[in-house]
């Protein structure tokens, strides 16, 4: 073993073999490294045996650990042997993330999205929906809702719409029962103008969601239904309107907030009912688009009931579903199978990369602080069933997010109640690539939003709303 | 009486000699042993003696005094009787009377030696009974003329005076002049001293030797043999029957007896164990062993180095050609010694010792991890910033919760976010609050001084909250009941309404206090209250349909801390400071009275399914009742180091949890079987701590969300924590 003294350690050499996804890689050989190398001396030897016009610093994977120590270290912390072949993996590395610039809100912000181009769209617990430019400044802000918005989310300009590349929808969900449609206008003066409000829901919804060409959008619920909606504004009421006290009621709060005018209300496509609890999330999958029109797809969503739900949205059923089984978070991996309410869901998002290991699966963080990787296919009999990874919190994961990038295949973003934004790689489960805390204290994060292009990461929470520099943008 | 006089004297003497040393000894007259050894000085003796002797008769009692004239009396005839010094009398028997000792003479007519007697002369002083009696009294005690200036009549029938007596001074010259006054007593019959007999001296002497007072008794005399010796023997039976069988056969029941002894030791005395044995000598013991026994040079050596508790053997083998060249055994005594030792130390009896592992003691429960979910970590916390939070409620459809602090302010909020959508401020502290259990309506109770207020939350979807409008703020008021009651239900008009203020307001009675506990059925009608401070315990029950109030108890004995509604059955749990009675509501009566032993009941609550019961106290322990079995607590259990404050049950989960005011809240495994004969099985599974402890007040209240296995928290420190599995 390496560690037995340190004039051994100075001497001795690990077989190892490097792999790589990125676009940087060697030729398949064993080289002998010494035991005392660290991170810094492997990427050294990358760099130069690729003989790169531009060092590109990495980080390396051994076994599913990014290597923190010296490689004698880690076989001894890990028993590996010094005749043992390790096959390392190298990846680019994380830049340390850096905060880009601060929006201070009232309220919680419960929602964000980097998704438009030049300007970050948040959403608060005032019912307010601000839209910012880069230079910290306000551009719009509209008063959409009476309650607090729990999801937002734009709408990818549609056929009808991308004519206009300055307008864009956005969709909102809210406390009040209803989501609601609002166009926004980023010519000058930029301009917001609700569109259409949704009623389906008979409790508070808790998530938004559109499909990649923003031609439907699904709707999730505490009353334990889906809302499945197309995006076309509607030239009157589809849903009638309340009882009269109701009504009267809201005309006495719009008075309050200042006489807005009346949208129409939008009825939903269909409903996909099969949660027996509140549904936290739902999402299309990201093939789905190209399906076109008819709300034809599949989408996912997760719930309190602890079931991870795969739907067909073009018949409205359920195809899959998911029933978690606990797994005992120590090492002994023992299977405990349990009660339902094991693994309350709290979000939702594609696995991000296209990679066939992670095809059809899904990240889901729950209440029992893990964020899971699930495989969303209907189990085949000669298919392996493996423990689904799990990636361990030290406080409740509210938010995740992913997104597809040739750059960041394996990343994802996880933000937690205990105020820390962590940075994960799918294939390095036992720790963060790199974690931030957005505020000074230790506010809730309530929403992350990340773009891979431009190497943002939008924070929402308890603070308000932060912007993070995290990843290699180029 | 003589030898206490004697006796008395001695002390006195004793005294006096050291008092008046230089009195003289005297010349005594009689040789009496008893007294001499202690004799100093007799002459000044017999003078104390009589001085103390009359203070002493005189203190006497009546009858002790009659018996003391009697003896003197007595001694008095005797003396009268034989009137001689005689000192040959041992040869006589039968009575104290000394007869006139006769001469032996030779007579002159016989020339034989003849016994010659005294004259008797036939004259009345020759016989005692015709003596002239001194005594002029007759036979009447003597104390009778004690304090008179007489003693009796003479025949003339004048009285005859009292001798005069001398002074002491006389009396001590009299006694030195006479020397036998110390063996004189004074009599009181002739009210004159006479001296004592040699009869009476040896009389005395004898008493106070111990010996038997008659002289003529002798203990000793020769066995008379009237029945037994030669030529008594019975020879011939009395009868002529048989000798019988049990004369010579051995006795059956001893037998069974002793069997029965001998079979049962060890009920009592078990039988003492047999002493040690002495080891059998071996070969190598034997004077004359075979070589191979006998240790080698180097053998011995090693011997001889180690000390003598590590030798495996006590000895070295020898060899002797032959017994006699044997020498004498030198270790004797120190064997002999160690033999005794042996058998001193070895133990007399075998005691059955008990070999439990203490670790099977601890009963086998599962483990923890195998009885998932239960919360094990702080989710997020919710800070009143004013205040203790005392109180907080969970939505039942497990989304929102409402807490109250004791500034006034109530929050609502998400359970899961942690974010304050709505709050309403009151003027005094909020006493309890809870969601109405009804799904089909949405509103909550929150009771501040005197009032109970009903709520509605907002963004309520609209069929919900006409209902709970109409419910609770119906266009047609329900008639008044009949008998009126103290508790006026309060709705503001409508143009008024608004979400910030409650919809309705129960009005308690003037000074009732504040209303610290609050009691949903689960049907979502009724609610009872228990306010602090008010009269007849403060226990109400409200109709929120019918708009109506009653105080069920007219009184309760001692303060009323909790009630509560039975899950299933319409009963009622009343928690006084130490029992909780179970009432009937439909039948009026009283069910059950459950004694859990604990000073101070702070908290109860009922499992889902109605059979059990918990009870925490300020005196830290919480009581487990299994209502069909027993009105005893099932388990005791003392875990928390201060007061358990508040006790929910999970209402689906098999879960329950306790607070404290040590600032930890501990979650427990309950599940309970349908099975009466299957115990409930409470395993303790988490302790979470968090909460701070302010002013010693630690968790206030803790409730369970209703659909997951959560935990909701309220402690002093003004934060409600969620604690999530």
């Amino acid at each position: 073993m390496a560690s037995t003294s340190n004039a051994d350690t100075s001497t001795i050499s690990l077989p190892v073999v490097f792999t790589t996804q990125t676009s940087y890689p060697l030729p398949s050989q064993k080289f002998m490294i010494p035991a005392t190398w660290k991170r810094y001396q492997l990427s050294q030897l990358v760099n130069k045996a690729l003989a790169l016009p531009k060092p590109v610093p990495f980080d390396f994977l051994v076994k599913g650990e990014i290597l923190r120590t010296t490689l004698a270290e880690w076989a001894a912390e890990n028993g590996v042997g010094e005749e043992e072949t390790l096959e390392i993996e190298y990846i680019e590395s994380v830049m340390p993330p850096e905060k880009v610039s601060d929006f201070p809100h009232e309220d919680w912000v419960s929602s964000v999205s980097c998704k438009l181009q030049g300007q970050f769209i948040t959403a608060s617990y005032d019912g307010h929906i601000r839209t910012f430019d880069y230079s910290q400044a306000t551009t719009s802000s509209v008063h959409a809702h009476s309650a607090p918005i729990t999801s937002i989310c734009l709408v990818p300009s549609s056929s009808a719409l991308d004519t206009d590349t300055d307008t864009h929808i956005i969709a909102s969900a809210s406390h009040d029962l209803t989501a609601q449609l609002t166009q926004l206008s980023l010519r000058a003066p930029t301009k917001a103008t609700p569109l259409a409000t949704l009623h389906l829901h008979t409790a508070p919804l808790s998530s938004i969601a559109s499909n990649t060409t923003g031609t439907h959008l699904l709707t999730a619920s505490w009353d334990g239904l889906i809302g499945l909606w197309d995006t076309s504004v509607p030239a009157s009421d589809e849903v009638p309107d309340l009882t009269p006290s109701e009504r009267e009621r809201k005309k006495r709060r719009r008075e309050d907030e200042g006489l807005k005018k009346k949208v129409p209300r939008k009825a939903p496509l269909g409903v996909l009912k099969s949660h027996i609890g509140r549904v936290s999330k739902a999402l299309f999958s990201a093939a789905s688009g190209e399906g076109g029109g008819g709300g034809g797809g599949t989408a996912y969503s997760c719930g309190f009931d602890s079931t991870v739900r795969v739907w067909d949205t073009e018949n409205g059923v359920c195809v899959h579903t998911i029933s978690v089984f606990a797994f005992s978070s120590s090492s002994d991996s023992i299977k405990y199978p349990q009660t339902a309410s094991e693994k309350p869901f709290l979000d939702l998002a594609p696995a991000p990369a296209p990679a066939p290991a992670f095809q059809h699966t899904v990240l889901a963080a729950s209440t029992d602080r893990t964020v899971t990787l699930y495989d969303v296919r209907a189990p085949t009999p000669t298919q392996a069933i493996n423990p689904p990874i799990s990636f361990m919190h030290p406080a409740t994961p509210s938010c995740l997010s992913s997104q597809q990038s040739s750059t960041h295949q394996h990343q994802f973003v996880s933000g937690a109640y205990d105020g820390i934004v962590r940075l994960w790689d799918l294939r390095s489960v036992k720790g963060a690539l790199a974690t931030f805390r957005a505020w000074p204290g230790a506010e809730k994060v309530l929403s992350v939003d990340v773009d891979w292009e431009r190497g943002l990461v939008g924070v929402g929470g308890e603070g308000g709303f932060a912007v993070w520099k995290v990843g290699n943008a180029r | 009486m003589a030898v206490k006089d004697v006796a008395k004297n001695g002390k006195k003497r004793k005294q006096s000699s050291e008092d008046d040393a230089p009195a003289p000894p005297t010349m005594t007259v009689g040789e009496l042993e008893m007294l001499s050894d202690e004799e100093d000085g007799p002459d000044a003796v017999s003078d104390d003696g009589e001085v103390d002797e009359f203070p002493e008769i005189d203190t006497r009692s009546d009858s002790e005094d009659e018996e003391f004239e009697g003896l003197d009396e007595g001694d008095d005839s005797e003396e009268e009787g034989d009137g001689y010094e005689e000192e040959d009398d041992s040869s006589d028997t039968g009575s104290l009377h000394v007869f006139p000792k006769a001469k032996t003479i030779v007579s002159d007519i016989t020339g034989q030696p003849k016994r010659v007697y005294p004259e008797i002369e036939p004259d009345y002083d020759s016989d005692s009974s015709t003596e002239d009696d001194p005594n002029r009294v007759g036979n009447v005690p003597m104390h009778w003329y004690d304090d008179l200036p007489h003693i009796g009549y003479d025949i003339d029938g004048k009285k005859v005076l009292r001798p005069a007596r001398g002074d002491e001074l006389d009396r001590f010259l009299s006694t030195v002049e006479d020397p036998s006054a110390w063996t004189s007593v004074f009599d009181k019959n002739t009210q004159m001293d006479k001296p004592l007999t040699t009869e009476e001296l040896d009389i005395i002497r004898r008493l106070y030797a111990g010996e038997v007072p008659d002289a003529e008794y002798d203990p000793y005399e020769p066995t008379t043999e009237w029945f037994t010796g030669k030529g008594k023997e019975e020879i011939m039976p009395l009868s002529s029957a048989p000798e019988p069988k049990r004369r010579w056969v051995p006795s059956k029941w001893e037998k069974q007896k002793a069997g029965r002894i001998g079979s049962q030791p060890s009920s009592s005395h078990p039988p003492p164990l047999p002493a040690p044995k002495p080891r059998l000598p071996t070969n190598s013991e034997s004077y004359n062993p075979p070589e191979e026994y006998l240790p080698g040079e180097e053998e011995r050596k090693e011997w001889e180095n180690q000390d003598p508790e590590d030798r495996d053997r006590d000895y070295l083998p020898q060899k002797h050609s032959a017994l006699r060249l044997v020498p004498a055994y030198d270790c004797f005594i120190k064997e002999r010694f160690s033999r005794q030792l042996d058998l001193y130390l070895a133990p007399r009896i075998q005691r059955v010792k008990l070999n439990i592992d203490p670790s099977t003691l601890i009963p086998k429960l599962p483990s923890p991890s195998s009885l998932k979910p239960f919360p094990n970590y702080s989710s997020l916390k919710f800070t009143h910033t004013k205040g203790r939070a005392r109180c907080v409620s969970v939505s039942p459809d497990g989304g929102w919760v409402i807490s109250g602090d004791e500034s006034g302010k109530v929050s609502l909020w998400e359970v899961n976010v942690g974010r304050e959508v709505k709050s309403w401020n009151f003027d005094s502290q909020i006493g309890a609050l809870d969601w109405c259990p009804r799904l089909d309506v949405s509103y909550f109770a929150v009771t501040v001084e005197e009032k109970i207020h009903f709520i509605i939350p907002p963004n309520v979807h609209g069929p919900v909250l006409s209902l709970t409008q109409a419910l609770l703020a119906p266009a047609t008021l329900p008639p008044a009941p009949t008998t009126p009651s103290p508790v006026k239900w309060v709705t503001p008009s409508t143009s008024s309404r608004s979400m910030d203020t409650p919809i309705l307001t129960a009005n308690l009675p003037a000074s009732s206090g504040l209303p610290t506990q609050l009691a949903w059925h689960r049907r979502g009608d009724y609610l009872a209250t228990v306010s602090t401070g008010g009269t007849q315990g403060g226990v109400w029950i409200h109709q929120v349909t019918r708009r109506h109030s009653q105080a069920p108890f007219k009184k309760v004995k001692g303060a009323v801390q909790m009630v509560l509604f039975h899950p299933l059955k319409p009963h009622f749990f009343v928690a006084t400071q130490q029992h909780v009675r179970i009432y009937n509501l439909s039948e009026q009566k009283l069910l059950k009275t459950l004694v859990p032993g604990i000073k101070w009941i702070s908290s109860m609550d009922v499992h889902p399914s109605g059979d059990h019961l918990i009870v925490g106290g300020y005196d830290r322990k919480l009581c487990w009742f299994d209502l069909e079995l027993s009105d005893k607590p099932y388990k005791i259990m003392r875990y928390h180091t201060r007061a358990i404050r508040s006790l929910h049950f999970h209402p689906s989960y098999p879960l329950f949890a306790s607070s404290s005011d040590d600032g930890a809240i501990q979650i427990f495994h309950s599940r309970v079987y349908n099975d009466l004969m299957t115990d409930p099985l409470i395993v303790p599974l988490k302790i979470l701590r968090g909460h701070e402890i302010r002013d010693g007040l630690g968790v206030l209240q803790v409730k369970w969300c209703s659909r997951q296995p959560w935990l909701v928290s309220g402690g002093a420190d003004g934060t409600i924590a969620v604690w999530c599995s």
